[in-house]
């Protein structure tokens, strides 16, 4: 007798061999049996009626620290078959933290991922301060598998204070941050974040940058003792920064016999080069046997923005920018209307002049306007005989600031040479930036994306390959045990999909953030049913369960 | 594969504690002139980045521990 009997599976078991028909069966919220017509009845049973079965998928770059305090489902991540998420990328994860720093480490999410203040203020409950107790607190209500990094931010500001943002570490300073390291890995942390570009909400660097080699391999050589993974934000504009950073994770990658990996890596029309470059290094260092993984996301980049908050789009405007990040609603409204200060601004918008064309009215609040969403302001100003720039601050002061604008197809557009890179041995599919710049683009829907449009529409990859990628592959570079595969014994987390329609749905706003907030999400589309632990979490038929069946991974008791 | 046998990519290294472009010069560049210019000019993510604030450990000087410094210039396309 069976918990949970999945019938009529077109299963896909995350090694990468052929699909097969048959049936699965849980018990105890582990694969208990898998095969063809498997015997035995089952308290539950689920008919797949031909859909595929595969292991639930696993995003590795994610920012749903602050989410998980309030939404241990990390809506709509669950709904696209993700069963395990990365947080705690770049630097930045939420403890250790001091309580006098939570002010601080607001301001920097809020820079670097775009998570609103007020989401904070409204949805956090601040009762915590070591990682143990963090884990704790969102482990309360967990519907999600969770395998978090510690920021190197964090273990900066814990241990040195102000001086984080301002010199290296003292040998003691060091030892300090080596023990609060090895305190985060035995509560479970899957391994250490840090960061060579972010900036904080002053624009000064973060924390981590401030750390000399020396620091950063004293930690390294803690997360060896572990077994555990670093990652890192490279300088990931420039193709030979990009590459001396292989070639340092590659050293450390060496010397520590860790797993290292490093995200974003963007293929654009005037650095395809330069990735061309970098991957050959990584397949070079692979050779001589240092492990550092790409993360490569699947879909294109989008960008939307309205002048109501800062957008990272802006940060090549430093004029732009300044009065996104620093004024008040007003205090922008100003500016846009003083001739002076708009002269200013459109001068300096000149320097990137095909790009204000292309960019889309999505969404204004005035019938007046209405007509117009879904034009470009190339066609906008044609009608109001104005330019493009004009025309997106006059709509954003006649929505006082509630204009929203897409750029669309920024980059990372070129299927053949995003297909060669995902499908590549040494390439990782991750960077999906999960539960981060929430007002800027979805960040959900990647892995509906992998299948329509390079498993079916570019066929560029098989059905196979690609479970494999979101499963085995992750779980086996990220260290995390009994999960990615269907294979008796393993953790049942399952996603159940239709391999013909699975797609990511149509951006849209919604207004279900702390503080009435809002964010662009995608809901999935194919997606039947996914499985956590071995419990129903969400059915494309019931929505959401009350299944809390998720774990901190790869938990306190895994140590290699 | 062994690290000797790795392409030769652009020269870089990571700065020693408290180095600015003058001690990264005569350490690495001291055969050549005008290094610190030539420095500058390889190094532009560093160089345009702003220095730190009044008052900072590194005031005056942008080059953060963490950064990589190319010695030489990027490879002709």
């Amino acid at each position: 007798m069976f918990d949970l009997k999945i019938r009529n599976a077109l299963i896909v078991d995350g090694s990468g061999n052929p699909a097969y028909s048959g049936d699965v069966g849980i018990n105890a919220g582990r694969i208990s049996a898998i095969g063809p017509k498997l015997p035995g009845d089952a308290h539950s049973t689920i008919d797949a009626g031909g859909k595929a079965v595969a292991p639930g998928f696993i995003d590795p770059h994610t920012h749903f620290d602050a989410q998980l305090l309030w939404d241990g489902q990390a809506r709509p991540a669950l709904t696209h078959g993700i069963t395990t998420i990365v947080p705690g990328n770049c630097s930045l994860s939420l403890a250790p933290l001091k309580a006098k720093h939570r002010m601080k480490l607001v301001g920097m999410f809020n820079q670097i991922e775009e998570m609103p203040h007020i989401a904070f203020e409204q949805g956090v409950e601040w009762n915590w301060e070591t990682f143990d107790e963090y884990l704790k607190r969102i482990s309360q209500n967990l519907a999600i598998n969770v395998a978090p990094l510690v920021g190197h931010s964090l273990l900066r500001l814990w241990v040195m204070e102000d001086a984080a943002m301002q010199r290296t570490a003292s040998e003691s300073e060091i030892t300090q941050m080596m023990d609060l390291l090895r305190q985060a890995l035995d509560a479970g942390a899957v391994g250490l974040s840090t960061s060579f570009v972010d900036m904080d909400e002053t624009l000064q660097p973060v924390p981590s940058r401030y750390a000399d080699i020396h620091e950063l391999e004293s930690l390294c050589s803690v997360l060896g003792d572990y077994g555990r993974v670093l990652q890192i934000v490279p300088e990931f504009y420039d193709g030979d920064l990009t590459v001396a950073r292989v070639d340092q994770l590659a050293d450390l990658s060496r010397k520590y016999n860790i797993p290292t990996t490093f995200s974003p890596l963007f293929v654009n029309s005037d650095n395809s080069d330069a990735v061309d470059k970098v991957m050959a290094r990584v397949n070079e260092q692979f050779a001589t046997g240092a492990r550092v993984w790409p993360q490569v996301q699947t879909r294109p980049i989008d960008i939307s923005f309205s002048f109501a908050v800062p957008s990272l789009l802006f940060i090549r405007f430093p004029g732009w920018y300044q009065i996104m990040r620093f004024e008040t609603h007003d205090g922008i409204v100003a500016a846009f209307s003083d001739p002076a200060r708009r002269e200013a601004l459109i001068a300096e918008a000149a320097r990137l002049a095909p790009l204000w064309p292309r960019l889309i009215l999505r969404q204004v609040n005035s019938a007046e306007n209405q007509p117009l969403v879904g034009k470009t302001l190339a066609e906008i100003a044609e009608i109001r005989n104005s330019t493009p720039v004009d025309v997106m601050i006059d709509l954003s002061l006649e929505e006082n600031l509630d204009a929203h604008f897409l750029a669309a197809d920024m980059g990372h557009n070129d299927n053949v040479k995003v297909a060669s890179l995902l499908n590549a041995d040494n390439v990782h599919i991750g960077a999906s930036d999960g539960g981060a710049h929430i007002l800027s683009f979805s960040t959900y829907g990647d892995t509906g994306y992998l299948f329509s449009n390079f498993v079916r529409d570019q066929q560029a990859m098989s059905l196979e390959t690609a479970v494999r990628k979101l499963t085995l592959e992750t779980a086996e570079i990220w260290g995390i045990p009994e999960r990615g595969l269907l294979q008796e014994g393993y953790v049942a987390d399952i996603a159940i999909f239709d391999p013909n329609t699975i797609a990511r749905g149509a951006e849209y706003y919604v207004q279900d953030v702390p503080g009435d907030g809002s964010r662009y999400v995608r809901d999935s589309i194919g997606v039947d049913t996914v499985i956590v632990g071995g419990e129903v979490a969400w059915s494309a038929s019931d929505g959401y369960t009350s299944a809390a069946r998720g774990a901190i991974l790869p938990g306190a008791e895994q140590r290699a | 594969m062994s690290q000797a046998d790795l392409a030769s990519v652009r020269r870089s290294i990571l700065p020693a504690n408290g180095d600015s472009w003058e001690s990264i010069a005569s350490r690495e560049l001291a055969d050549l002139d005008n290094a610190v210019s030539l420095l500058q000019s390889w190094n532009l993510h560093v160089f345009m980045r702003p220095a730190a604030p009044e008052g900072s450990a590194r005031q005056g000087n942008p080059i953060l521990p963490s950064d990589v410094i190319f010695l030489e210039p990027p490879a002709a396309s």
